[in-house]
């Protein structure tokens, strides 16, 4: 039996002879494959390959180079660097990020949920790769607890950063600017725009706005990178012998400073102006402050926000409540909005109907309460008038009957080109992002601008710095600051020299005469220095005459040696009903009352700083605007010309300010 | 029977040493050896130095699998083969019994944890359906191919479990699983007209399995397969870093313990399914060749003990346990070098990994037992 079975076998097993051939066969034709495949890897493209691997263990990692900092015209720091920590996560190293955030939270106080939205929100839109921060500016004590618990957490980073600081705070905020991360929607913008200059990357830290924005490409620098060996999950490996296959790092280059020709006494007395404690309260508005030959000294708006916040990341929440402030914080008020100037527009007027031949300087014109015109009537604000006045005290009592006058005899055509010779009505070329152009209306305009003929009574309007004609502060301080010449119209400047870190200067940029308008031009428009002298007396009598409209708030009239000369503007937020309810401005809502001007400037007669300053709300030029720009000027002499400053009385000149401020219509 | 058996052991016990196929045996300790080696390299890195028990634990795995590879050779296959639907049986409860009382990891349910292992049905029922398949397919007749009626059976007992191990889900297990008896049935033979009806059916279920059988991951990893550039950072990564693995090691590679792709980390599971381009990134073309040359000489051997087998029972398990063994080895190396999409699946012998070891080395203790119990011509 056992025999049997075993034959049996034997014979069964022997069946399937025939199909071990295929069976080979198939092993070697997989064999052949695979072996094929390997040669191909390994022998082929094994050098590529190899140059793949290596790589791959080194990994390229930025350097950012620190922006160049801003200083004043004495060196001393407005906008500097400082040296701060921060915290990011890798989406596509992070294993367990409900974990990891929960580690983390407690130590940097933000909520774990919000942490893993905000991960889980950058991953989606940026890629898995890109690290996604989570705070900014770590106290030491968080940098330590990161730090401690980082090696359980793989894609759990902190990073030594740079953090742009401004000193001076909300100081000078909307001149200087502030950084951030470049935007999706900015950066192919930016990359088209400045090819083959600079290759902006997801991630990159540039100026948003102010000097930060139009000065980005001279002090941002160039970026270095470094090399470091990594695994796959990005963590650095402490290798002993870090050997890095040709890869030289490159540092980084630091950005080109800035010296500015801001002066950071006059900023800060500027700023102190602004933010005075007196019956009106911290003004609303821009102030700046010009050397006569265009150097800018002082450039403040208020209110104001901390840039400081920005560099660290600003919340939703902030970003929000400063974008819906009512009063702009974040507008450069000095040259983003124009206004109506008001009354600061007659001595332009006044240059005109003297250039003209309307007027001559001893010219009387009687100058009434009001005057009917196209049966429609025109009030001054003095509710006596003033009889019959020449220019120089139309100017000191700021007479809106006598430039009606000036208005209907010139008519706006012959009034806008010497508004627009002496600067007006146009972009100074300042080099501060969002200039606007102000308007100085002509016939012409209002024709294209409406379609409608310009009326007559309009020509009444506009000559007293109302209707149409809008400007920034900072064409008032150029338009002033020519009349203080006698002729010169300046390029305002900010930059004065561009150094490198070693203190080498770049660049100087020199005083720019835009036009001398004591000369002709092409057109024939020319305005006699005799005239300029004129109008000038007209504004040194605003301060310092007995009917100045300025006189209550310009100490500077105490000291010999230093005239102030200027103008005084008040212009009505337009709200024909709030003009019949109330009847006194400062009884209105803040935001509907008058807008209060001061241009001006100083030694009358040999003008060295000119300075020009919007107040909104404030009700009065006089009051609202005036001290601004006297506090400034002190502070000037004080630094500049303490010589001329002995006789300066030390006690605060109380004087009760003119009853009757000049409203203009 | 039982005298029989009984004799059968005395002969054996005399002759173990003589009888054992020692060749084989030091082919598969080779490999056994080269996985160690790598397993060193491949958890002695420069991170997660916890990981480096893991060399300690698979020495112990070894000793345990040689273990069950000589028990099984004392045991004479045919005695498993009659036992072959009551361990397929047993095997089934398990299986059935991970479907409601499983452990879940990676979103699936495959592992019955029996407190100091995790026991994973599907892994063993690869291993008995071999058996199940020899005791069914010895029983055709041997010269004409099998037609729809003799299919049926083995077609229910292997279709049963493969669903079972699609449902957990485990595609890999589930695939190799028809692999191996899919070879098995094709070594015995199939009418033709079945064999295009089949080719057919594929063709025309392909698509309709791709729309709506497979999950989203599982179209992403064929489709990243078929263009890794196509999102290099994520799905695709795996399969770059390894090909970079494999070719960076160029002829002679980059040295014991000095490849930067798994040394760094670049390699993800480079401890089990990517064991083999550690190898191939350190030891380089010269390292795979003789690896792959062994494995290949386990099959020659393999398919000379079914040649010389005692009876059909026999070479069909020596067939299937062989079958077995290619196509994980080729799944997992064709992963490994860009053949194949990646796929979650151990190279056996070499990967770290108790469950496969345990398994590969009592299928191989299979064809120990058939060679031992072969004829001498």
């Amino acid at each position: 039996m056992s025999m049997d079975w075993l034959k049996n076998d034997e014979e069964e097993a022997r069946e399937y002879w025939g199909r071990y051939k295929y069976v080979y066969a198939l092993v070697g034709i997989f064999f052949c494959i695979l072996v094929a495949r390997l040669w191909q890897l390994q022998i082929i493209e094994g050098a590529e390959l190899r140059a793949f691997s290596e790589k791959n263990r080194v990994k390229e990692t930025k350097l950012p180079a620190p922006r160049g900092l801003f200083l004043d015209r004495e060196n001393r720091v407005l906008v500097d660097n400082l040296p701060g920590f921060d915290v990011t996560l890798t989406p596509q190293y992070v294993t367990h990020l409900e974990e990891t955030a929960e580690a983390i939270s407690p130590i940097i106080e933000i909520p774990a949920k919000e942490i893993v939205d905000t991960v889980k929100k950058s991953r989606y839109r940026d890629g898995p790769f890109r690290p996604v921060r989570i705070k900014d500016n770590l106290t030491k004590d968080e940098v330590y607890q990161l730090k401690v618990i980082r090696w359980d957490h793989p894609g759990l980073n902190v990073n030594e950063v740079i953090v742009r600081s401004y000193p001076l705070a909300d100081d000078g905020a909307q001149l200087f600017g502030y950084v951030g991360e470049i935007s999706r929607s900015q950066l192919p913008r930016l990359n088209e725009k400045f090819e083959g200059k600079v290759q902006f990357e997801q991630g990159d830290i540039i100026g948003k706005s102010g000097l930060e924005e139009v000065w980005d490409l001279t002090i941002r620098g160039k970026d270095g990178v470094s090399y470091v060996e990594v695994d796959a999950r990005g963590r650095e490996a402490p290798s002993e012998n870090p050997i890095y296959f040709g890869f030289k790092p490159k540092p980084y280059e630091a950005g080109n400073n800035l010296v500015l020709t801001l002066d950071k006494d006059i900023q800060e007395a500027a700023y102190a102006a602004m933010n005075r404690n007196d019956e009106i309260g911290p003004r609303i508005g821009g102030v700046v402050a010009m050397k006569s030959n265009g150097e800018i000294l002082a450039w403040v708006n208020s209110p104001s926000y901390n840039p400081n916040l920005f560099s660290t990341g600003i919340s939703t929440k902030l970003w929000s409540e400063l974008l819906n402030h009512p009063f702009k914080p974040m507008r450069n008020k000095v040259i983003q909005d124009h206004y109506s100037p008001g009354s600061t527009f007659k001595p332009f007027v006044a240059v005109a109907a003297l250039q003209e031949k309307i007027i001559n300087p001893t010219t009387l014109i009687h100058a009434p309460a009001q005057i009917i015109y196209g049966r429609r009537p025109y009030h001054d604000h003095s509710r006596h008038g003033y009889g019959y006045i020449p220019v120089t005290e139309a100017l000191e009592r700021s007479s809106n009957v006598f430039f009606y006058k000036m208005g209907i005899a010139l008519g706006i055509d012959r009034i806008a080109s010497y508004a627009k010779y002496l600067g007006l009505g146009g972009k100074t070329g300042v080099e501060v992002p969002h200039e606007v152009s102000g308007l100085i209306p002509t016939e012409e305009w209002k024709e294209k601008a409406y379609g409608e003929p310009w009326q007559p009574g309009e020509n009444l309007s506009n000559a007293i710095g109302q209707g149409f004609v809008l400007s920034t502060a900072l064409q008032m301080a150029v338009g002033f600051n020519a009349i203080g010449l006698e002729g010169p119209v300046v390029k305002p400047f900010i930059v004065q020299k561009i150094i490198d870190t070693d203190n080498n200067v770049l660049k100087q940029f020199e005083p720019e005469v835009v036009r001398d308008t004591s000369k002709p031009n092409a057109e024939g428009l020319v305005i006699d220095k005799k005239n300029f002298e004129v109008v000038k007396e007209g504004l040194r009598r605003v301060v310092n005459g007995k009917h100045g409209t300025a006189r209550w708030s310009a100490q500077l009239r105490e000291i010999p040696s230093i005239q102030a000369a200027g103008k005084t503007g008040t212009t009505q937020v337009r709200s024909w009903s709030a003009d019949e309810v109330y009847k006194k401005c400062n009884l209105r809502p803040l935001n509907l009352r008058h807008h209060g001007w001061f241009v001006g400037f100083a030694p009358y007669d040999k003008p060295e700083i000119t300075v020009a300053v919007l107040s909104q709300h404030s009700c009065s030029g006089s009051r609202g605007a005036a001290p601004i720009a006297k506090d400034i000027m002190l502070a000037y002499f004080r630094k500049y010309h303490p010589e001329l400053m002995k006789d300066a009385p030390s006690r605060h000149v109380s004087e009760s300010p003119p009853s009757d401020d000049e409203v203009a219509e | 029977m039982s005298l029989d058996l009984k004799s059968n052991l005395q002969v054996e016990e005399r002759n173990f040493l003589s009888r054992l196929d020692l060749n084989f045996a030091f082919a598969i300790f080779a490999l056994n050896l080269i996985g160690l080696i790598n397993l060193y390299s491949a958890t002695h890195g420069i991170f997660h130095r916890d990981k480096s028990n893991l060399f300690w634990m698979q020495i112990a795995w070894l000793v345990v699998g040689w273990l069950i590879y000589l028990g099984i050779t004392l045991v004479d296959y045919r005695s498993l083969v009659k036992k072959a639907y009551w361990i397929y049986g047993l095997n089934m409860v398990a299986l059935v019994a991970v479907g409601f009382v499983g452990t879940v990891s990676y979103g699936a349910r495959r592992w019955l944890d029996l407190g100091f292992f995790k026991y994973q049905p599907s892994e063993s029922m690869k291993v008995f359906l071999i058996l199940v398949m020899a005791k069914i397919l010895a029983k055709m007749k041997p010269n004409s191919a099998m037609g729809i009626k003799e299919l049926a059976w083995p077609a229910l007992i292997v279709l049963i479990p493969w669903a079972l191990t699609v449902k957990q889900p485990d595609l890999g297990t589930a695939t190799l699983m028809l692999a191996t008896s899919g070879s098995m049935i094709l070594f015995v033979g199939i009418k033709r007209g079945i064999l295009i009806f089949a080719a057919l059916v594929g063709i025309i279920a392909a698509p309709l399995i791709w729309n709506f059988g497979l999950k989203e991951y599982q179209r992403n990893r064929v489709l990243t397969f078929l263009s890794p550039g196509r999102d290099p950072r994520g799905t695709g990564y795996n399969s770059i870093q390894s090909k970079i693995a494999v070719g960076s090691g160029r002829i002679v590679g980059k040295g014991f313990r000095k490849g930067t792709q798994s040394q760094l980390e670049f390699l993800p599971e480079r401890h089990t399914d990517f064991i083999y381009s550690v190898l191939s990134e350190e030891h380089g073309f010269i390292g795979s060749f003789i690896t792959l040359g062994l494995f290949f000489v386990v099959y020659l051997m393999s398919i000379k003990i079914a040649i010389h087998a005692r009876d059909r029972t026999g070479s069909l398990i020596v067939i299937g346990v062989g079958g077995y063994l290619f196509w994980h080895m080729f799944v997992n190396i064709g992963m490994v070098i860009g053949l194949l999409p990646i796929v979650g699946a151990p190279l056996p012998l070499i990967s770290y990994g108790g469950s496969s070891l345990l398994t590969t080395m009592l299928a191989l203790g299979l064809i120990s037992s058939v060679s031992y119990r072969k004829y001498l011509f």
